[in-house]
């Protein structure tokens, strides 16, 4: 298991992070964001797969990240697409805490991966 | 001795491509043949108007997915073919090759045309019309060439095509008889804010009229307005809207109205016939009534709705529809129903063009549209999914907040 800061950025306080807000960040000049959906926190790419737009100014209901241009959706839990019209599934980042802080790995899970 | 079923998709537009795919997400094994008159694979059709005028996007950009997708699906693409008839009771069609292809269910998803209104000079070169990629490839090329362009018809796809050649840096004019552009879909005090838009990017707009002739020797230099203004143009857009490509279906006794008549699971009169998208005229379960959509979001979840019914598999195909435009740096969501308001209620700035329209009917909420306001969409379409009754002057209170408020609702 790779240790917490050679595969894994640090990214925020847990604490900080409030249900349904969402947070940008950057990993190797990359944009990522992370929000919490009950006690879960979860990362994904910042930019959305169908057109250039950031989601950090996007939305999240129930587990899914709503991009602020066209409205597609994107399941935070697989990256699986849940609306039009984007048609590729958005990269997603495993989370862990340690020691009260958010840490996000710094590649993607493969696809498939549950 | 059995065959194997095969099922035929008629148009492999939006539609087309997203049934074929939840054919096969459905677990249908038969044959799959996506048949499409254009000859490139299903394509972001919305992508047109914007990236592809603009040279922001190449057309392999748009393209949904690459051929080992459908190679892998066992799906088999024809490009390039059109049918000339459909025989429903022989369960057949007859493409412009003259091959004949038998189905056991069959898919129309052949959209829709640009109309062309019957106007003297119409057929002059320099007239373009917009739907499909080669459309967009040809007018990419005319608007580089062009100095003045006169867009006819300020509808969607009007707007996006004038604030596209203004972003080329052409001069634009954008004529419709309505009073505002697209104030059809958006009434009148959404569509002045797009009217100030669209003067504020040095768009000549001139609403309330419109074009009796268009002139010129080799190719179109004028148009002659029905106020007898002459107006110089080297290049026109007609922007007058669609008419669903329903011939065949109508000269093979399906029923018609405006689309092609189909139930909530996309199905015609017709055996095994369905039918989705721009060329559908649905009954929506939840409305009550029949209504025909001309939007992308549409035609891929119908298109995927009637996959999904044609695998055995129907669920009643009920969506708050939607749609999106982008004009210069603005974006805008619509979620709603295609069906009558008599009120209208704004919130936000529109002056800094950053505003969302409630449309209420009888005091509830059946529409939402938010111009720059990506942070409302949800709750915006959580409010219209439960026809939400809100005071007015709660919506349009910059204090309220709009998603604890759509939460007090019960989200369809």
């Amino acid at each position: 298991m790779p240790g917490p800061t050679d595969d894994y950025v640090r990214v925020m306080p847990a604490a900080d992070v409030a249900e349904e807000e969402i947070y940008a960040f950057e990993v190797d000049g990359e944009l990522r964001v992370l929000t919490r959906v009950g006690d879960e926190i979860f990362a994904c790419d910042g930019i959305c797969t169908h057109e250039y737009a950031e989601l950090s100014e996007g939305e999240i209901e129930d587990h899914v990240i709503y991009c602020p241009l066209h409205g597609s959706g994107f399941d935070l839990r697989t990256g699986a697409v849940t609306s039009l019209p984007a048609v590729t599934p958005l990269p997603i980042y495993d989370v862990k805490i340690v020691d009260g802080e958010v840490y996000v790995s710094r590649t993607p899970r493969d696809e498939g991966e549950a | 001795m059995s065959r194997r079923p095969a099922y035929v998709i008629l148009g492999a537009g939006v539609a087309g491509h997203f049934a074929a795919d939840a054919l096969r997400q459905a677990g249908f094994d038969g044959q799959v043949l996506l048949i499409g008159a254009e000859p490139v694979r299903p394509y972001d059709r919305p992508a047109l108007s914007k990236g592809i005028l603009q040279g922001t996007k190449e057309p392999q950009a748009i393209i949904f997915q690459p051929e080992a997708f459908y190679r892998e699906r066992e799906i088999d693409l024809v490009l390039g073919r059109a049918a000339v008839e459909i025989d429903p009771a022989a369960r057949r069609v007859v493409l412009d090759s003259g091959k004949s292809v038998s189905y056991d269910r069959l898919l129309i998803a052949t959209g829709a045309a640009p109309i062309r209104p019957r106007l003297p000079g119409i057929d002059l070169p320099g007239v373009h019309v917009l739907r499909s990629l080669a459309d967009a490839e040809a007018l990419r090329a005319g608007l580089l060439a062009a100095e003045r362009v006169l867009v006819i018809g300020a509808g969607f796809v009007g707007s996006e095509v004038a604030a596209s050649a203004r972003t080329l840096g052409r001069d634009v004019t954008l004529l419709d008889l309505l009073p505002a552009p697209m104030s059809r879909a958006l009434g009148p005090e959404l569509a002045a804010v797009y009217a100030e838009l669209h003067r504020a990017h040095g768009v000549d707009l001139r609403m309330g009229r419109g074009v009796v002739e268009l002139r010129g020797r080799d190719r179109v230099e004028e148009a002659v307005l029905d106020d007898g203004t002459l107006l110089a143009c080297d290049l026109v857009v007609l922007g007058v809207g669609v008419r669903p490509a329903v011939d065949l279906a109508m000269a093979a006794g399906l029923d018609v109205d405006d689309g092609i008549l189909v139930d909530e699971h996309c199905a015609t009169n017709a055996s095994g016939v369905y039918a989705a998208g721009d060329v559908a005229t649905w009954w929506h379960p939840t409305l009550g009534r029949r209504i025909r959509v001309e939007h992308f979001d549409n035609a891929g979840e119908q298109g995927a709705a009637a996959g999904r019914a044609m695998a055995g598999q129907p669920e009643p195909y009920a969506p708050v529809p939607s749609f999106w435009t982008d004009q210069y740096d603005t974006t805008l969501q619509y979620y709603g129903y295609p069906v009558p308001w008599d009120q209208v209620v704004l919130r936000g700035d529109a002056a800094a063009f950053s505003v969302t329209a409630f449309y209420l009917a009888e005091g509830r909420i059946v529409a939402a549209a938010m111009l720059n306001r990506p942070k409302e969409h949800r709750s915006a379409r959580r409010l219209v999914a439960a026809g939400a009754a809100v005071d007015p002057a709660v919506l349009a209170d910059p204090d309220t907040d709009l998603r604890a408020l759509s939460r007090q609702f019960a989200a369809g």
